[in-house]
């Protein structure tokens, strides 16, 4: 196992950085500019977003104990989405204050529908499908507020949510790096820090509470560190959906379900991964990109179904 | 550690599970808890953890109320092997006592080392690596009670410690919770079986509680001359008694 999971580690970061050239190749000053100022920032945008979605899914399929909670799945995203959509209408995109901003909107509408999701699931007794089809209908809900929401809005903020909503890794330098970093980074602290209670979980929320862990306290700290993260991420790039869902999943078919390797390896595979299909979504179509959310659709759900059946025949 | 439960009562859904219940259980007893189905034994299991909302009455563990612990210092003074597992299939069985640790402040090197030993204590040390989807019922039953030892509480609540195993796995089981006693353990065990109970050991000091409706019904030793007619008032069933080389065994039967 510890083999596996080395493996993992050193084709992930390997895979990561050869996307580095991925795409037309350039000679001298054109090639450094292309190189370090265009692909670098931003693979470590790609990189802190897919890693930031991908130990979220791991966390939220934890917290759920669901294999299809994700931050999709459980309303999170069409929270921020819709969150982030307002503050586009209100015209608040834009410059450094207008960022945090949309991000604060993202985070304040993540939050909303992720609490409000796992509050109608541990109502009663908890079923494993009760939040699914409470993520299902807050998703519904707030999808709905969003069209009525760029219903009302002008043709500008319309151009730049239709931009904003197909999911893309912005160019945005270095200063999107340093803004995205700490979020990604609390994220990452916060989860792997409760990978500890999560795992008693794992083993049913009465023995877990019984083995001393505050299960109601555990929920709402995995779900607020979680849905900062993951509003960043929405708030940065547009909803980008499978990485959640697909990557944690991989990682535990690969090295098993237990929290301290699966968290980790979530986060440097979820990186590896949407830099790999941003290298992609840059070079499929001549002269123009496709939306990286297309090819993590695209490359993610068949690999899913092909572990799925292998883990079934085993 | 001594329990104590104060004229608890637990209502779902205006339905009473639990009545005016009352008991104590000194340090280093046994009580163990039998009723028919739906009695309400696990109820009073989990109102002793403090994982159900009473409706009336307190429940004490030493000097304090369970409801004023915080999970851990709970955890500290009671652990609980429930009746059914809702653990993960693909976890090892390593994973599984390791997480009974958790009440502990210690590296995850030391978490480790004290759940192979208790691994090995309930005779599995060598199932430490495999899925509990891959263990048989007595293997996993035998991990959970890993489990319990791992927590190192000194009181110790156990539901049907024997279900679905084998009987050579029950008679196993039994004795292992004894051995626990012997050592000062505290034990409430729920059963349907009366007869397991002398495979604990030293019958004479075992404490028999019936519960019945949400009840408490009546109480005695293991070893009381009344307790066959009780059980089978508690059960609505003739209880015959049969000496099998020197013990009291008990044989149910309809009642004409």
């Amino acid at each position: 196992m510890k083999a596996r999971a080395a493996l993992f580690v050193v084709v992930s970061l390997l895979l990561a950085a050869l996307s580095l050239w991925i795409g037309p190749s350039f000679a001298g000053e054109t090639r450094d500019f292309v190189l370090f100022e265009l692909r670098l920032p931003r693979l470590l945008v790609g990189a802190l977003v897919g890693a930031t979605l991908s130990i979220a899914g791991a966390a939220f399929q934890a917290v759920f104990n669901n294999a299809l909670a994700t931050p999709s799945t459980v309303g999170t995203t069409a929270g921020a989405t819709l969150g982030a959509l307002l503050a586009l209408a209100l015209d608040v995109g834009g410059g450094m204050l207008g960022v945090s901003l949309l991000t604060a909107a993202a985070f304040g509408g993540a939050l909303v529908t992720t609490l409000l999701v796992s509050g109608l699931a541990a109502s009663g007794r908890l079923s494993k499908n009760d939040v699914l089809l409470a993520g299902i209908a807050v998703t519904l809900a707030a999808s709905a507020l969003a069209s009525g929401v760029q219903f009302a809005s002008d043709a500008r903020a319309l151009v730049a949510a239709a931009q904003w909503s197909l999911g893309q890794l912005p160019q945005v330098g270095y200063h999107g790096v340093f803004l995205l970093a700490p979020f990604a980074g609390v994220t990452l602290v916060g989860l792997l820090a409760l990978g500890r209670p999560l795992q008693n979980l794992a083993l049913g929320e009465d023995l877990a509470q019984a083995q001393g862990v505050n299960v109601t306290r555990l929920r709402f700290s995995v779900l607020l560190v979680a849905s900062l993260g993951v509003a960043a991420c929405v708030a940065w790039c547009g909803p980008i959906a499978f990485v959640g869902l697909i990557v944690p999943n991989v990682v535990r078919l690969l090295v098993g379900p237990k929290l301290r390797s699966l968290l980790p390896l979530s986060f440097i595979g979820g990186a590896a991964f949407l830099v790999l299909c941003d290298g992609i979504a840059r070079v499929v179509l001549k002269g123009r990109e496709l939306p990286v959310g297309v090819i993590t659709a695209a490359l993610g759900a068949p690999s899913l179904v092909f572990l799925v059946s292998r883990a079934k025949r085993e | 550690m001594k329990l104590r439960l104060e004229d608890v009562g637990v209502l779902r859904k205006h339905r009473a599970l639990l009545e005016h219940v009352s008991l104590t259980l000194e340090p280093g007893q046994l009580l163990a808890l039998v009723g028919p189905n739906g009695a309400g034994k696990t109820t009073l299991l989990r109102a002793a953890l403090g994982l159900t909302r009473l409706s009336h009455g307190s429940v004490w563990l030493g000097d304090a109320n369970v409801s004023a612990l915080t999970a851990k210092q709970r955890a500290a003074r009671v652990a609980w092997l429930p009746q059914h597992s809702n653990a993960a299939e693909e976890l090892s069985a390593l994973d599984v006592v390791m997480a009974a640790r958790f009440r502990f402040d210690e590296p995850s090197a030391q978490s480790e080392s004290e759940a192979k030993k208790a691994l090995v204590r309930v005779g599995v040390g060598d199932v430490a690596p495999r899925a509990l989807a891959t263990l048989s019922g007595g293997e996993r039953q035998r991990v959970a009670l890993a489990g319990l030892l791992a927590q190192a509480a000194p009181l110790l609540l156990v539901d049907e410690p024997g279900n679905h195993l084998d009987p050579a796995q029950q008679v196993d089981v039994y004795r292992l919770l004894g051995e626990l006693w012997q050592q000062g353990s505290s034990v409430v065990c729920v059963t349907h079986d009366v007869n397991l109970l002398r495979h604990l050991g030293n019958p004479g000091e075992v404490r028999v509680a019936g519960v019945a409706q949400g009840k408490l019904r009546f109480e005695c030793r293991f070893t009381a001359p009344e307790l066959p007619d009780k059980l089978g008032e508690l059960f609505g069933m003739t209880m015959h008694s049969l000496m099998l080389g020197g013990h009291r065994v008990l044989l149910p039967e309809r009642s004409p």
